[in-house]
């Protein structure tokens, strides 16, 4: 039932993946897999676009984390574009909104204090 | 034997009043004894007792492809046969012969001129003279090559059919083997899995506390649900001493599943009880953790990392109520279930998970507990467990606050009773292992005391 649709493109500042499904124990592999594939160069500003993430679990975490290090090694930055409220609950449980810059990209998505959501 | 003949030369020769009706009944044949002879359907042979052959009939004589003046008086009726033959003739034909006047029926083999051989029967008899001495030899030879045909075509049938037999048995003895080592496969294969989930679950239980320890004037409860009975579970949990005074307690979930969640679990939960004895101040006990699990895994390419809550529990002496200090790192914050009949949420946002920075955020809480009152601890296998007809939706945090305050005032058992109900109402909507820790002080009431 689970299934992830993963696209990548080149943007002036970096590359950007987007991806849309479920990020969990069937699919976070993949992404972990591809994401170590991309060639980033110090300065660049990689992208993960999660509008389409329906769902994101400990694994989906991890493929997340790993795209941070994987940048950071890379002395490149790292983002989150449209992170959908679900995902951003998660993400705020585990402190994740505090090690990535969240970019909007849609209305939903002001920080709220409450963690416990 | 219907070949015998009578005397020699000419057995129906012989004068006696019958011999003219004979003669009558030959000549009606038109057949003389001398063709009868000659022609016979089967060879005759007549010898001296030294073997010398003294008369042959045409038949035999076409049989051996020879002439007649090339046999009688000088050959003897051994030359007429093969090596074979001549040793049986000496040493049982003729001495039989010799000691009862006749012999009948012995299959021998005739030498032909062009080399060929003719499997015969061979029956003799010896003449004697009007003294009893012997005279001569005669001897019948009647054709067995149809015969011997016959044997062998019997006999080569009988070895295909043995040879057919034997095939199917060893196909048989094989097709058996074969199933013989399938089923000690089988079986060895099922011995192996037996082992391994047995390896397994012993794993699984030094992962987790076999019983919490008795702390005074609290009671406890835990439960966990194994999603996987092959894949080693993430979720850990566990309450010990920590002094005169204090007990602590942890409740977490590592990333991943299998052996190496499993390796994680353990350096995680040794970590946390030695980091409590040297400082137990529940911030101070995560930093610790993050540091080691940083160290460990850093730069392995594969992020590990786990979430956790660590605190202390400290009774006041008298008063019925427990002091809880605590710090969470990337988990869903702790649930307080009042004896008043309310819940809520124990908020710690901003703590981050634990061994993925090597310097890291966690946040405190403290509340205290009443008589009564209990501690929830969980993690989100419960809350992120999908339900609904298309398991699309999550079981989420409200349905478990508002589960739990239909259980306050209840002790630490009663709530983990009815949540373990509400996690097998999940069914397969329920695809992560969850664990559930307890904490409560005992209502005065005794009524709702429950023993652990």
């Amino acid at each position: 039932m689970s299934a992830l649709k993963i696209t990548t493109r080149d943007a002036a500042a970096g590359p950007v993946v987007e991806m849309s499904g479920a990020l969990d124990y069937d699919t976070a592999p993949r992404l972990q897999a591809l994401l170590a594939t991309l060639t980033l160069r110090p300065g660049q500003r990689l992208v993960l676009d999660l509008g389409g993430v329906e769902f994101c679990d400990s694994s989906g975490i991890t493929a997340l984390i790993a795209a941070h290090h994987h940048a950071r090694a890379a002395r490149a930055d790292v983002a989150l574009a449209a992170v959908p409220p679900r995902v951003l609950r998660t993400l705020r449980i585990v402190g994740l909104d505090q090690i990535f810059a969240l970019h909007p990209g849609g209305d939903s998505l002001s920080p709220s204090e409450d963690g416990a959501g | 034997m219907m070949c015998r003949t009578g005397r020699q030369p000419d057995p129906y020769e012989a004068g006696d009043e019958k011999s003219s009706s004979n003669a009558a009944f030959a000549a009606l044949l038109e057949d003389s004894a001398e063709e009868l002879y000659e022609s016979a359907p089967c060879g005759y042979l007549s010898t001296l007792m030294d073997g010398t052959i003294a008369k042959i009939n045409a038949t035999l004589l076409g049989w051996l492809g020879t002439e007649r003046e090339a046999v009688v008086g000088r050959k003897r009726f051994t030359d007429l046969l093969t090596v074979g033959g001549k040793l049986y003739h000496e040493t049982h034909f003729a001495p039989l012969l010799r000691m009862q006047g006749e012999i009948s029926g012995i299959a021998l083999e005739l030498k032909q001129a062009d080399g060929g051989r003719i499997p015969v029967l061979v029956s003799s008899v010896i003449k004697r003279g009007d003294t009893g001495e012997p005279l001569l030899i005669r001897t019948t030879v009647f054709d067995a090559r149809d015969r011997r045909a016959y044997e062998e075509e019997l006999l080569r049938r009988r070895q295909a059919a043995e040879k057919a037999r034997r095939q199917a048995e060893e196909t048989r003895r094989q097709a058996e083997e074969a199933r013989k080592q399938a089923e000690e496969a089988r079986r060895q294969a099922e011995a192996d899995r037996a082992r391994l989930q047995d390896a397994l679950a012993v794993l699984q239980q030094s992962l987790l506390p076999d019983t919490l320890p008795e702390v005074p004037g609290l009671e406890t409860a835990a439960y966990y649900h194994t999603a996987h009975p092959d894949r080693l579970g993430g979720d850990f949990y566990d309450v010990f001493r920590i002094d005169g005074e204090r007990f602590g307690f942890f409740l977490g979930d590592v990333c991943g599943k299998g052996p190496q969640a499993a390796a994680l679990t353990s350096l995680t939960r040794y970590t946390l009880r030695a980091a409590a004895l040297h400082d137990p101040d529940p911030v101070s006990v995560l930093t610790t953790l993050n540091k080691v699990l940083h160290e460990r895994y850093a730069g392995s390419g594969d992020p590990r990392y786990c979430t956790a809550v660590f605190g202390t529990l400290e009774p006041g002496p008298g008063t019925g109520q427990v002091a809880v200090h605590l710090a969470s790192g990337g988990h869903p914050p702790v649930i307080t279930v009042r004896a008043d009949g309310t819940a809520g949420f124990l908020p710690t946002p901003g703590g981050l998970l634990v061994g993925i920075l090597p310097s890291a955020r966690f946040t405190a809480a403290t509340t205290v507990l009443g008589p009564g009152d209990v501690l929830l601890l969980y993690t989100d296998g419960i809350t992120e467990a999908r339900t609904g007809e298309d398991r699309t939706s999550l079981y989420g945090d409200e349905a478990l606050l508002a589960c739990v305050a239909g259980h306050a005032g209840k002790p630490p058992q009663a709530v983990v009773e009815a949540l373990t109900g509400v996690l097998h109402g999940f069914g397969d909507g329920l695809d992560d292992d969850t664990a559930l820790l307890a904490l409560g002080v005992p209502a005065p009431d005794p009524q709702t005391r429950s023993i652990r």
